[in-house]
């Protein structure tokens, strides 16, 4: 494995931003991070490629304990930050910074033109421009290439399709897909396109609150929850509709909502025994790599509830974005976290 | 106001046809101005650096001093080398009274105080990013200081053209530590000043445009270089 973290947290101030009992990331992996905004993606990455140092855990990396900062195994790993800078001078010393910085300049002009093309970006028509001369999309495979000219062991991306077109997205998905089956570089990308992640991801773990929640594909609702009458507990969502859920250990509880356990109905149901009936709009789907099933997202009052459904499933329903459906699950679905 | 377009007629005679007098100020000002801008920037980057780049106690204060310095007026800083230079202060045995080293020595402590504060203000000013990004990169401590000095060129190339406005333009320093000696320490702004007393006006006018090409033409390099750098 090339990283093992054991017992990790980091605090600001008296919060706790990150607390991960354990952690474990394989050679030649490619893990994708999801989760809310503030939830400790960043944070993470930057934990796992040294330019941050926990407040206490374990980080065993390539087999070795790390310590200190991990100055030494700095130059093993590399991060491509949410919104990466370029530093003011043309595409060729951008990419070649980080070489020039190991005092590798044997064959620099071959190795930096060969990581502009794996980036799609012709050397003979970008290698002379200057930072400022890049759509968004093109600095940030410029970045991007001159963290692969590294031969990097481990390659963190920070969303990196964040603010780029389909075809930087489509070109980085196949960039880092090279660096990976090349020279067998692990990847650790955090991502809110679940449909891109998808793609690129073996594996995605889940990280909510500080917290890793799981491999498996989740909705988490937070509380806080109230009893109602009826001796369900609600939370009342933007607009005033309500989820039900069985008792929680306490109100401020966070529930688990497991997308298999998710129906989806173009019409409105009417006898079913279900406790959760809602309306949404679909905003995404996306295919699942291990099971071949889709995901659907799908916007409760703000709310973005995923369900799991099958192929068949979609085409039948003619589910599209954009399309309205209703939402269904029991009130024992909700478990408790 | 015929007697200013006069001079300004004849401030352009004294300059085609190489008046002795004119350019020997001329040539005073850039010698002075070019050593005391080279010691300060030789001082004031560095410095700069330091104080923007690194964290330690006494920041604060030591940042506000450099500040209070860029106000600091030219006859005091002239009053202060004279007393050190004269032949009875602790520098008298160097002979600089009276001398263009001497006005490039004060002006050096007139001027290095800009140099230092703007580029502290110009690392401080660096993107957040760029540091991560350089350790992203594999940079270690040195290359992380000297990239930082280097994306931050522009604005020490600021500070180094406002140093050099700064030097070019002053009176005080030239007057009392050079003494205003006519071909030896009289400089631009000396001359249009005893020339304008003595109602010369040719001569301060040819002088004055002078200094605004002077001025001029660094700001120009500036651009120029903005562009390429």
């Amino acid at each position: 494995m090339i990283y093992h973290i054991s017992g990790l947290k980091f605090r600001y101030g008296d919060t706790f931003l990150l607390d991960i009992e354990e952690l474990t990331i394989g050679k030649g992996a490619s893990l994708g991070l999801v989760g809310p905004n503030g939830c400790g993606k960043s944070t993470l990455l930057k934990i796992l490629a040294f330019l941050v140092k926990p407040d206490e855990g374990v980080i065993h990396f390539d087999g070795e304990k790390v310590d200190g900062n991990g100055s030494v195994l700095k130059r093993d790993v590399t991060i491509l930050l949410q919104e990466p800078y370029l530093l003011k001078r043309s595409v060729f010393e951008n990419v070649a910074y980080g070489l020039r910085a190991r005092g590798e300049k044997r064959n620099l002009t071959k190795n930096v033109e060969r990581a502009l093309q794996i980036v799609g970006l012709p050397p003979g028509q970008f290698a002379a421009r200057h930072w400022f001369e890049l759509s968004g999309g093109e600095a940030q495979r410029v970045a991007l290439a001159a963290r692969l000219i590294l031969n990097p062991k481990v390659l963190i991306l920070d969303e990196p399709t964040a603010s780029v077109d389909q075809e930087s997205a489509a070109l980085i998905k196949d960039a880092i897909e090279h660096a990976r089956s090349e020279y067998g570089t692990s990847l650790v990308i955090a991502s809110h396109d679940l449909l891109w992640l998808n793609t690129v991801a073996e594996d995605i773990e889940r990280i909510y609150n500080g917290r890793m929640v799981g491999h498996e594909t989740g909705n988490l609702i937070s509380g806080p929850w109230h009893r109602a009458s009826d001796g369900l507990w609600k939370k009342t969502l933007v607009g005033g509709e309500m989820i039900s859920a069985v008792k929680p250990p306490h109100a401020d509880t966070t529930a688990m909502l497991n997308p298999s356990d998710i129906m989806l109905s173009t019409d409105r149901p009417e006898g079913i025994s279900a406790q959760n009936v809602l309306k949404g709009s679909i905003t995404q789907l996306a295919v699942e790599n291990d099971s071949g099933k889709v995901l659907i997202t799908v916007n409760v009052a703000g709310l973005s509830l995923v369900s799991r459904v099958t192929e068949k499933a979609v085409r039948n329903l003619h589910l599209l974005p954009g399309g309205t459906v209703w939402v269904l699950f029991k009130a024992s679905s909700l478990t408790w976290y | 106001m015929d007697y200013i377009a006069a001079g300004l007629i004849e401030a352009f005679g004294f300059l085609l046809r190489g008046d002795g007098e004119t350019y020997s100020a001329i040539f005073t000002t850039l010698k002075a101005s070019t050593l005391s801008m080279a010691a300060s920037l030789v001082i004031g980057i560095p410095l700069g650096f330091l104080l923007g780049y690194y964290s330690f106690p006494g920041k604060r204060q030591v940042r506000t001093v450099v500040d209070t310095l860029l106000a600091m007026p030219t006859v005091v800083v002239g009053l202060l080398v004279y007393a050190f230079i004269s032949r009875r202060g602790p520098m008298g045995d160097f002979g600089l009274l009276f001398t263009i080293p001497g006005i490039a020595l004060a002006q050096t402590i007139l001027i290095t105080p800009i140099v230092i504060s703007l580029t502290a203000t110009a690392i401080e000013g660096l993107d957040r990013r760029l540091r991560m990004t350089l350790i992203a990169l594999g940079a270690d401590a040195r290359q992380i200081a000297i990239t930082s000095l280097v994306e931050a060129k522009y604005a020490v190339l600021m500070a180094a053209v406002a140093a050099y406005g700064r030097a070019i333009s002053e009176v005080g320093i030239s007057m009392m530590v050079g003494g205003n000696i006519k071909w030896h320490t009289r400089t631009i702004t000396t001359a249009i000043a005893l020339e304008t007393g003595k109602g010369e006006f040719a001569m301060g006018i040819a002088l004055g445009i002078v200094l605004l090409l002077m001025a001029f033409l660094a700001n120009s390099l500036l651009t120029v270089l903005k562009r390429r750098l």
